[in-house]
């Protein structure tokens, strides 16, 4: 069971959020290619290593956030807000 | 066949050390027969004192077993006690009444019939299930059936009542596991560090060995040094003690799964110390499982705990200082004893102890051979220098080293380093947090063992934030201590003896895998410990590998020519033992979301439904003739499940530009209008209404099943980057919401709402208006799912049960009936309105659906729009469209549209139902479909098959009912 930070409540157990999958760049709708669209919606990096991924605190105060986690290991380098970015 | 004999075992004289009650004696039934215990007896050390010596049968060959660990690590006595199988005799106490039950034989325990396997054992090697009962196929079933009867262990009684489980949550600074010297050392050092400890022990006391050893500390005895040192822990202010609680699972972030008894004990703790010990491990040799033959730490308990002495004629095999305590023990309990010690320079003090009691001693000795008919008679010692002797016994005790149980550090991800010196796998690459102490390290000497604990105990109180300067220094003092004490310990284990292969030298007991079966399967090719392990099935029985660990990779590293270091062990996944599905499963607990309305619907005798979590009404007795009265008079429908946010802010319109597929920006104030959203790969999400309530303030209904998803999807684009000025409130559990539908519908509504003009002019369709309905604040939306003249009626929650009944009383004068989910099922699909979710699925995008007339796609950027340009100019391939039966049979939903075509029955699918009931209004059937776009023109005929029978059904165009929308604009 993940320990994760919830940038506003502090650490709390992983069942306390909804996973919210890769953060990614959302591509600029004018100029991407039938390709890069393709990719964004479907395609995931899926790395064995640190990975940002989204997380909400449904149990809690409602915030979307971004954690940066090791695939393998688990270990939770950094939680923090988009509007934050990495700190 | 021999019955069984009762074998020269018996109950000593009281010792300080037991653990029985000698005042209070229970009966319980072994096989049929009455047999008598005293309280703290377990099943095994009862019955071992009445003389029984076989307690099941192998799981292969059926060949005897008898006690061998005593300590629950082993697979010979599991029995079957009052309907649950699968029991370990020698961990379960003896209750008053117990009915137990041997597993696995049949006819009798002494008459196994299945015993006969093991003369045809040589048609039954590693895999053999992948090489014989092949041919003939037709045999397979039978082969199958056979086969089930013969493979499993133990019987469940499926009439058993299921007992009652529950779970705890545990937290703590440091959690120490296991009770011995390391662990209560460890604990006591971490507490006056000034963390919070929990200490969690597997068996039913704390001191570990201590307990049951002879030996002494400091001239005291072992097991008042365990009670004192425990009394002192007990003490601490700030310690937890759980005993019987066995740890199976290491999990992230300092998890732990642990179970007492039916309860399921979850443990998060700041730091860990694990001193679990070691499993002492039983020698390979020829007809090394006869009963009888038990592990040195197995006959001190029996000894020690129970006052049980299993035999009058005992040979020891001793590899370190326990085995020659034990030969004492034995010798003063007036066993005649003989030891073979496998060191060539044993201790000279306990040897000459020994000589005091006439015991004789082999040096450079071992265990080659026992034999016996159904229980040891004699074995064959072999000493250093090929000479051979054998030896009369009725006990055979291998005190022969050790395992470490580092099976929780391993689920860990720690990779134990072979120690050539202590022939014992030591702890390497812990995780942060956790630390191994005593004998689990590779440590066996008490003095070490207890320092180590203080160690860990100090180290895993630091890591959790506990301790200061002081400590820190007696951290630095110790370790070093502890390391250079380390590098000088002694072997405990000995090194690799592999004897030649004879018949019958098991070395997995769980699964009847001897030394010929293990290089058979290295020499096809398994050679590595984990297909080694997956194609003999060594190590795969109920001891998951704790007696044969070892061994397995002593043989395995000598076949592949590789060094032990590099052989390696299988994978350690949790749980470390057995764990019942019931304690995984704790309560039976079901949440259950209830409307304010629901006491109501249930005086009523409303059948009651499941929607997710909801309780909704499916009908009241009668959905056709509710379906009647919505058309003709007026009825009341509970819609408080609906999804229904707050959008406020000056920004609203251009929110709902970009999440759905419509227009929103000239949304007037009042307005009512229906979206469709739609994901990224445009396929369709949910839909619903959305009413503007003032200039920045938006009500927005979604679909019952949608609101969580569509509530968290909404804050996700707001807090992402999505720079718009609005912001949202889930309120689907604020409000109460219900349908007043039908032509009466005005009138009823008339009579409760007094402050709004509800003329047609003035309160037109799709329109929202706020009034007072019966005492209450409430959105009034004219909106029509069910085509009829009506208004949704949304109240805060508080207030729903009382404008329902207000709402029902009025209507009384007009007709009034309440309707459920299947009455609005049957209305809806008059209208040939879609349900997202049943009528659509993950694919469907908003143009097959028929909702390309709400798809703008000249609107700027907005979720979907990207991939709706795309499906718009590829064409629509297939269509949702609305049909009826011609011969008056009702299809199911789900039922498949085929036609001539290259799949089994010569047909293919090329559609299928989604919604399809009879319509009293209309008088037929009617439903939704999909077809290919080529087939769905309204009069094409197409093909269903319901039930197994080929029918026809026939396109019309949708909605079936009203395509004028004269009543719903009433």
């Amino acid at each position: 069971m993940i320990l994760l930070a919830c940038p506003n409540c502090g650490p709390r157990n992983v069942q306390e959020f909804r996973y919210g999958g890769e953060v990614r760049q959302r591509p600029d709708l004018n100029t991407v290619t039938p390709e890069e669209w393709a990719d964004y919606v479907y395609m995931r990096d899926n790395p064995l290593g640190v990975m940002r991924e989204w997380w909400f605190h449904r149990a809690g105060c409602g915030l979307w956030f971004i954690a940066e986690r090791h695939t393998k290991t688990h270990e939770i380098q950094a939680t923090y807000a988009w509007s934050k970015g990495p700190s | 066949m021999r019955s069984e004999t009762r074998s020269r075992t018996r109950r000593l004289e009281t010792a300080p050390s037991e653990v029985i009650d000698r005042e209070r004696v229970i009966r319980f039934t072994w096989q049929g027969r009455l047999f008598s215990a005293y309280a703290g007896d377990t099943i095994a050390s009862a019955l071992a004192a009445e003389g029984v010596q076989t307690f099941s049968r192998s799981f292969k060959y059926h060949r005897r077993r008898g006690l061998l660990c005593v300590s629950g690590d082993c697979p010979n006595c599991l029995v079957h006690v009052d309907g649950e199988p699968n029991v370990r005799a020698c961990r379960t106490k003896v209750e008053p009444g117990m009915r137990v039950r041997a597993q696995n034989a049949w006819p009798t325990l002494d008459l196994d019939v299945m015993a006969a396997t093991q003369l045809v054992g040589r048609f039954l090697p590693p895999g053999f299930y992948y090489k014989t009962f092949k041919r003939p196929r037709a045999l397979w079933p039978f082969y199958e059936d056979v086969l089930r009867h013969a493979a499993g262990l133990g019987e469940v009684d499926p009439d058993r009542e299921p007992g009652r489980f529950d779970k705890v949550y545990k937290h703590a600074d440091v959690l120490v596991i296991g009770g011995g010297p390391a662990g209560l050392r460890a604990a006591l050092a971490a507490a006056q560090a000034g963390a919070g400890v929990l200490l969690l022990e597997e068996h039913e006391a704390l001191g570990g060995h201590l307990r049951y050893t002879t030996a002494e500390v400091h001239g005291h005895p072992a097991h008042d040094v365990a009670r004192s040192l425990a009394a002192t822990l007990s003490a601490q202010a700030n310690v937890e003690l759980m005993l019987n609680t066995l740890v199976f699972g290491v999990y992230d972030h300092g998890w732990f799964g642990a179970v007492q008894g039916n309860r399921l004990v979850k443990v998060r703790a700041g730091a860990t110390v694990v001193a679990t010990g070691a499993y002492e491990q039983p020698l390979v040799f020829e007809n090394n499982d006869l009963p009888g033959i038990m592990l040195g730490s197995g006959v001190s308990r029996l000894l020690n705990l129970w006052r049980v002495l299993p035999g009058e004629r005992a040979v020891v095999v001793s590899a370190n200082p326990r085995g020659l305590q034990l030969a004492l023990d034995l010798a003063q309990a007036g066993c005649h004893v003989t030891v073979a010690e496998m060191r060539a320079e044993p201790e000279e003090a306990p040897v000459e102890a020994l000589r005091g009691h006439a015991v004789e001693i082999l040096t450079g000795a071992t265990v080659v051979r026992a034999s016996g008919n159904g229980h040891v008679e004699r074995v064959t010692l072999a000493h250093a220098g090929g000479a051979t002797r054998e030896v009369a016994c009725d006990l055979l005790a291998l005190s022969t080293g050790y395992l470490p149980a580092n099976g929780l550090l391993s689920q860990a991800g720690a990779k134990p380093v072979w120690d050539e010196a202590l022939h014992e796998f030591v702890p390497a690459g812990l995780r942060a947090g956790m630390f191994a102490a005593g004998e689990v390290a590779g440590t066996h000497t008490l003095a070490e063992v207890k320092r180590e604990g203080t160690l860990a105990g100090l180290e895993a109180a630091r890591f959790a934030g506990f301790g200061g300067s002081e400590a820190d220094r007696e951290i630095e003092r110790l370790a070093v201590e502890v390391a250079e004490a380390q590098s000088r310990r002694s072997a405990w284990t000995p090194g690799p003896i592999l004897a030649p292969e004879q018949k019958k030298d098991f070395i997995c007991l769980c699964e009847d895998v001897a030394q010929a079966d293990v290089r058979q399967s290295i020499e096809e090719g398994y050679q590595s410990m984990e297909l080694l392990k997956r194609y003999s099935t060594i190590g795969m029985g109920p001891c998951q590998g704790k007696m044969c660990q070892m061994a397995t990779m002593r043989l395995c590293a000598h076949h592949n020519r590789r060094p032990i270091a590099e052989t390696g062990t299988t994978t350690a996944r949790p749980p470390l033992r057995p764990v019942s599905m019931g304690a995984l499963g704790g309560r039976l607990l079901e949440p259950v979301r209830y409307t304010p309305i629901h006491t109501w619907h249930v005086a009523q005798g409303a059948k009651m439904m499941n929607a997710g979590q909801w309780k909704r009404p499916e009908h009241y007795g009668d959905p056709l003739a509710e379906v009647r009265a919505v058309r003709e008079a007026v009825g009341l429908i509970d819609v408080s499940t609906l999804g229904k946010m707050l959008l406020h802010g000056t920004q609203v319109p251009e929110l709902l530009e970009r999440l759905y597929t419509n227009q929103w920006r000239r949304l007037g104030v009042g307005r009512v209008r229906y979206g469709v959203m739609v994901n990224d790969e445009g396929v369709v999400m949910d839909d619903g209404v959305t009413a503007r309530l003032n200039e920045h303030r938006f009500y927005m209904t979604t679909t019952s099943g949608g609101a969580t998803t569509i509530y968290e999807w909404i804050e996700w684009w707001l807090q992402s980057g999505w720079q718009v000025d609005a912001g949202i409130v889930n309120v689907t559990e604020l409000y109460a919401a219900m349908n007043l539908a039908g032509p009466r519908a005005r009138e009823v509504m008339a009579s409760v709402c007094s402050d709004a003009d509800l003329s047609n002019e003035a309160f037109p369709y799709m329109t929202v208006r706020q009034a007072t309905v019966a005492g209450a604040p409430a959105i009034l939306m004219r909106i029509g799912f069910t085509g009829e003249l009506s208004y949704e009626i949304h109240v805060p929650a508080g207030y729903g049960l009382h404008v329902w009944q207000a709402l029902m009383d009025a209507g009384a004068a007009y007709g009034i009936r309440p309707f459920g989910v299947e009455a609005q099922r049957v209305l809806r699909l008059e209208k040939g309105h879609i349900i997202v979710g049943q009528d659509t699925d993950g694919l469907t995008n908003p143009f097959e659906a028929g909702l390309g007339w709400a798809v703008k796609t000249a609107k700027p950027d907005f979720l979907g729009r990207r991939a709706l340009i795309m499906e718009s100019e590829q064409g629509i391939s297939k269509r949702l469209v609305g049909f009826t039966m011609p011969d008056g049979v009702l299809p199911e939903e789900g039922n498949q549209i085929v036609r001539a075509g290259q799949g089994p029955l010569g047909l293919e699918i090329v559609g299928r139902i989604t919604s399809a009931r009879w319509s009293p209004t209309l008088g037929k059937i009617i439903g939704l479909c999909w077809l290919p776009a080529e087939m769905a023109l309204p009069g094409s005929h197409f093909t269903v098959r319901v039930r197994g029978k080929l029918l026809t059904g026939r396109v019309v165009e949708t909605p079936f009912y009203d395509p004028e929308e004269a009543r719903l604009r009433a």
